[in-house]
C-alpha cells in the first residue's frame, strides 16, 4: 500500500488555513500483471498515437479535447478548466459543518485522507480534535483532477478523513424498487430474528478474504515452483568475447586455475 | 427512478432464501474529454508499445507477466487465469450478522438498491428484522467473476446490498504518521464555538455542480467561437502557528 | 515510538508475515533493530527498491521505488527511472531502518551504485543463479574458481549467499571513475571464459534453455538500472532467511559439506554471526581496487 500524495493546497474554515496534502486510503487489492511483447518479454508501456500522423505523440502535444459533433472535437486547455473555479482548485473551503448521523450512507463515494504540510500541524491538530469533541464535520465543495466534488471532511482516530459525496441528482430514488404493502407473516420474521441471533458475532473485517485474489496467488504460487521467470534479453551487443586485452589474461589465468584444480 | 436490473440473485442463510433483484443508487452523467493532437485536433488511439524495439506491438504478440523478481516475469496464461475464477452462482451468501453501529463507514464502498422478485417471499420480513434489530447481514457473492463481500442493511422497506472494502485494502490512521501536537484549551474552545456558529443541517439538494455546468457554459462559448476569459487559480496563505489564535477569534466574530 | 528523537507510529506488531513459523512483524522489526550495524552502511545513501509484504510472504507483494509518504525525517534522494524522474528513500540510519521495516518491506533491494554517483559503481557482482536440478552447491563451486581466477587479476572478492537458491560474489572497486560499461564488460569476459571452460556446469547466457542444470552467472546485473538484494536483508521465503555474508573459508567448508540446506542462515544465525563477526561485507564498501587489463 503505498501512501502517495494526490493533491496538495489548503483546507479552510473561515479565517484559518492548513496546508495540506490529499493521500489516498484505499489501496485496492488487486494484482497487477505487466503486459509483456511474447517474443522477447519485453515490457509494453501505453503510448498515445496519431492516425493522422501516423507516429507516436509525446505528451507535450497531447490535449483534451470534447466531442461537439462525431469526429469533431474541441481542444480545451488546462488552464482553461482550472480557471472555472479558481478558488477551488487550490482550496478546500468548509462552509458549514454538519452531524454525520444526518449522511445516508447513500452519499459516500469514495474516503481519503488529509495530512498536515509543514506549518499545518498545530492547526490540523485544532480541527480534528475540535471536530472530535463536537462530534461534527466540515462539508466543502473541492475540485480535484478537474472534477467537482462535495465533500465530508471527518476527525478519525486524530487523523482527517474527507470522503466526496454524490450529489443529490446524482442519487436514484428508490421509490420504485420499494415492495408494495403486503400482510407480513409474524411467522417468517419470527424464523429470520431466530437465525440473526444465532448467526450474530463482531464486525472483524480480517475475517473475511477476497476468494478471486486468493486463488491467482495459489496459481502464482505454483508457476513459481514450477518454471524459471523470465527476463528480457540485453539489447544485443556484439557478440564476442570482451576486450582483447583482458580476454587474453583471462585465457592464461584459466589455464593456471584449471592446472591446479 | 433506479437504474435497470443489474443482477439478480438469492439471499440464503439458514432456512432463509429472498430472490432479489439489483440495482444501481447512484447514476453520475459527467462530461467526458478525449486526448487529441495538439496540432491537428485528431482523436489519439492508444498503443501498447515494446520498451526495447519502440514499435507497436498487436493484441496477438501481447502476453500477461507477473512480475517475481525485479525485471523478471512469470508468464500467465489467459485459460489460467479463467479457472482462477470462482465459480459464478446466484447465491448471495450470509455468514454473520454484526451491529450496524460497527461497521466503520470506511469500508462502505457502493450501494446497490435490492428489488424482490415477483413472487419472493420474505424479504419483507427481513428488511423488517433487520430494521427492528440493528443488524447488517455480511455475505459474500460472485458476480461476473469478481468475488464481492458486503453488509445486507434494512433502510426504510428496501433492502440495500452495501459492498465493502477488504481488510488490506483500507489504509489505517498510524500509516500516516501523524504527530501529536499540543493546542491549547483556549484555541479549542473558539474551535468549538466556531463549529457550533457554522453549524447547519445537511441539505443535499443545496449542492450542485457548479463546475460541471460552467464546463458546459465553457465548451459552449467556445463552439461558438466566443473568446474565453481565463482566471488564475489562488492559494490561501496558511496560517502560522502563532496567529492561529487570532485568526480563530477573528472568525468567530465574522460569524457571529 | 521514538528513535534518536523521531517518532515513529508502529502498527500491527503482532501480525504474522511468515506464517509457517509464526514470526510477526514485532520479530521483522527486532531483527532489523538487531542487524542494524551491519547493513545501515549498505543501504547508506543508496535509492533502495522496498518489495512489501503487507499481508505476510503468502500474500501479494510489491516493488516500490519511489518513497512512500513518510516523516519529514526520512531522507531521500531524486532519481531517473527511466525517461521519468522520482524520489526514492535512503535508508541511513535506524529510524528509517525501522520505518521501512513497518511497512511490512522484508526485502530491501539496492543499486550497485550510490544516489549521488547513479553512474558509478562502487562494486562489480557475480550474480550466480543455478537452473534445476543444480543448486547451491554447483554455485559454491563457481564462486570458489571465480575467487582463484580474480585474486589471479590481483582482485579481492566477497561472497553472499542470496537468501533464496544462489551466491552473490561481489568484487570491491570504489573508484570515482569506474562506470557500469566496465564491470559489464569485465564480467561479462569472465563469465564467457568460464562457460567456455566448464561448458557443463556454467552459462554466460540467459536463455531459459541454457540454464537447465547449470549455473547462470547473471553478468547483466551490472547495470544502473538494475538491484540486488541487500546484504542481511531478509527475504520473503517460507522461513525468515536472510541474504548472508560468508568467508571464503566457510564456503569451502560448506561445499565440502554437500548440504545446500546448510547454506541458509536464518536470521537468528545472521545476528549471532554479526554480534560474534562482525559485518564480513566491511571490505565491499571500504576496499579500493581497479579493474585491470580495460
Amino acid at each position: 500500500m503505498a501512501l502517495q500524495g494526490i493533491w496538495s493546497g489548503t483546507i479552510s474554515f473561515s479565517l484559518v488555513a492548513i496546508p495540506v496534502q490529499l493521500v489516498r486510503a484505499i489501496a485496492p487489492g488487486r494484482i497487477s500483471f505487466r503486459m509483456l511483447h511474447a517474443t522477447d518479454y519485453s515490457p509494453l508501456a501505453r503510448r498515445m498515437f496519431c492516425p493522422q500522423q501516423g507516429s507516436l505523440v509525446p505528451p507535450e502535444e497531447i490535449i483534451r479535447g470534447y466531442e461537439i459533433e462525431p469526429d469533431r472535437y474541441l481542444p480545451i486547455t488546462d488552464e482553461e478548466l482550472e480557471s472555472l473555479t479558481p478558488e477551488r482548485s487550490r482550496t478546500i473551503e468548509i462552509v458549514d459543518f454538519i452531524d454525520m448521523a444526518e449522511v445516508d450512507p447513500l452519499y459516500f463515494d469514495h474516503p481519503y485522507y488529509l495530512v498536515p504540510l509543514k506549518g499545518g500541524e498545530k492547526s490540523y491538530r485544532l480541527l480534528a480534535e475540535a471536530m472530535r469533541q463536537t462530534n461534527r464535520a466540515g462539508l466543502a465543495k473541492f475540485v480535484l483532477a478537474e472534477r467537482e466534488y462535495l465533500v465530508a471532511v471527518k476527525s478519525t482516530g486524530g487523523a482527517l478523513t474527507l470522503v466526496t459525496l454524490h450529489y443529490n441528482d446524482e442519487i436514484l430514488s428508490a421509490a420504485d424498487v420499494a415492495p408494495r404493502e403486503g400482510a407480513s407473516a409474524a411467522t417468517v420474521k419470527d424464523r429470520i430474528r431466530g437465525s440473526i441471533e444465532e448467526m450474530m458475532a463482531e464486525f472483524d473485517p480480517a475475517k473475511y478474504a477476497d476468494a478471486r485474489r486468493q486463488k491467482i496467488l495459489d496459481l502464482l504460487e505454483r508457476k513459481a515452483h514450477e518454471n524459471a521467470p523470465v527476463e528480457a534479453p540485453e539489447i544485443a551487443t556484439e557478440e564476442g568475447e570482451g576486450p582483447p586485452d583482458l580476454v587474453a589474461a583471462l585465457e592464461l589465468i584459466m589455464a593456471e586455475v584449471k592446472k591446479k584444480l | 427512478m433506479a437504474g435497470g436490473t443489474i443482477w439478480k440473485g438469492v439471499i440464503h442463510f439458514k432456512d432463509t432464501s429472498v430472490a432479489v433483484k439489483l440495482h444501481a443508487s447512484v447514476r453520475e452523467e459527467r462530461i467526458q474529454f478525449h486526448l487529441l493532437h495538439r496540432r491537428d485536433q485528431v482523436r489519439l488511439h492508444q498503443q501498447m508499445i515494446c520498451a526495447y524495439e519502440k514499435k507497436p506491438v498487436p493484441v496477438e504478440a501481447q502476453t500477461k507477466g507477473f512480475e517475481v523478481e525485479e525485471g523478471k516475469y512469470l508468464i500467465i496464461d489467459p485459460e489460467e487465469l479463467e479457472q482462477a475464477t470462482p465459480e459464478s452462482s446466484r447465491l448471495i451468501e450470509v455468514h454473520e450478522f454484526v451491529h450496524t453501529a460497527q461497521i466503520d463507514p470506511i469500508f462502505l464502498e457502493r450501494v446497490y438498491y435490492l428489488e424482490p422478485e415477483t413472487a419472493s417471499t420474505g424479504y419483507g420480513e427481513l428488511v423488517a428484522a433487520l430494521q427492528e434489530m440493528g443488524v447488517a447481514g455480511i455475505c459474500t457473492w460472485t458476480m461476473r467473476k469478481r468475488s464481492y463481500l458486503g453488509a445486507l442493511q434494512a433502510s426504510g422497506t428496501v433492502l440495500r446490498l452495501n459492498t465493502l472494502r477488504y481488510a488490506d485494502e483500507v489504509v489505517g490512521v498510524n500509516a500516516l504518521g501523524l504527530q501529536e501536537i499540543p493546542v491549547s484549551e483556549r484555541e479549542l474552545q473558539i474551535g468549538r464555538d466556531l463549529i457550533n456558529q457554522l453549524t447547519a443541517p445537511f441539505q443535499p439538494e443545496k449542492f450542485v455542480n457548479e463546475h460541471e455546468q460552467k464546463l458546459r457554459q465553457l465548451i459552449e462559448q467556445k463552439a461558438r467561437g466566443e473568446k474565453v476569459v481565463v482566471l488564475r487559480p489562488r492559494t490561501l496563505k496558511p496560517t502560522p502557528d502563532d496567529e492561529l489564535l487570532q485568526a480563530l477569534e477573528a472568525s468567530l466574530k465574522k460569524a457571529a | 515510538m521514538e528513535i534518536d528523537g523521531k517518532r515513529l507510529s508502529l502498527a500491527n506488531l503482532e501480525k504474522e508475515l511468515y506464517p509457517s513459523c509464526g514470526f510477526t512483524k514485532a520479530h521483522v522489526l527486532e531483527y532489523y533493530r538487531r542487524i542494524a550495524g551491519c547493513i545501515i552502511p549498505h543501504l547508506q545513501d543508496r535509492a533502495v527498491t522496498l518489495k512489501r509484504f503487507p499481508n505476510g510472504v503468502e500474500n501479494e507483494f510489491f516493488f516500490e521505488k519511489r518513497c512512500p509518504v513518510h516523516p519529514a525525517w526520512v531522507r531521500t534522494a531524486e532519481v531517473r527511472h527511466g525517461a521519468e524522474s522520482l524520489t526514492a528513500c535512503l535508508v541511513n540510519d535506524l529510524g528509517t531502518l525501522i520505518w521501512v521495516a513497518n511497512l511490512a518491506a522484508l526485502e530491501l533491494h539496492v543499486p550497485l551504485a550510490r544516489a549521488a554517483s547513479p553512474g558509478t559503481p562502487d562494486a562489480m557482482v557475480f550474480d550466480l543463479d543455478p537452473g534445476e536440478p543444480a543448486d547451491v552447491l554447483g554455485c559454491a563451486r563457481v564462486a570458489l574458481i571465480l575467487r582463484d581466477l580474480l585474486s589471479r587479476l590481483g582482485l579481492t572478492s566477497c561472497v553472499k549467499t542470496s537468501g533464496r537458491k544462489g551466491l552473490h560474489v561481489f568484487v570491491p572497486l570504489n573508484r570515482p571513475e569506474t562506470t557500469f560499461e566496465d564491470t559489464k564488460s569485465f564480467s561479462r569476459a569472465v563469465a564467457t571464459i568460464l562457460q567456455k571452460n566448464y561448458p557443463d556446469l556454467v552459462t554466460a547466457k540467459m536463455a531459459k534453455e541454457q540454464r537447465t542444470g547449470r549455473i547462470f552467472i547473471n553478468w547483466s546485473q551490472n547495470d544502473a538500472s538494475k538491484t540486488m538484494i541487500c546484504a542481511y536483508s531478509l527475504r520473503a521465503m517460507e522461513r525468515p532467511i536472510v541474504s548472508a555474508p560468508l568467508t571464503w573459508e566457510e564456503l569451502e567448508d560448506l561445499a565440502g559439506q554437500a548440504d545446500p540446506e546448510r547454506f541458509r542462515i536464518s536470521h537468528s544465525e545472521a545476528v549471532n554471526r554479526a554480534e560474534t563477526m562482525g559485518d564480513l561485507f566491511r571490505e565491499v564498501l571500504t576496499r579500493e581496487q581497479n579493474l585491470p587489463h580495460l
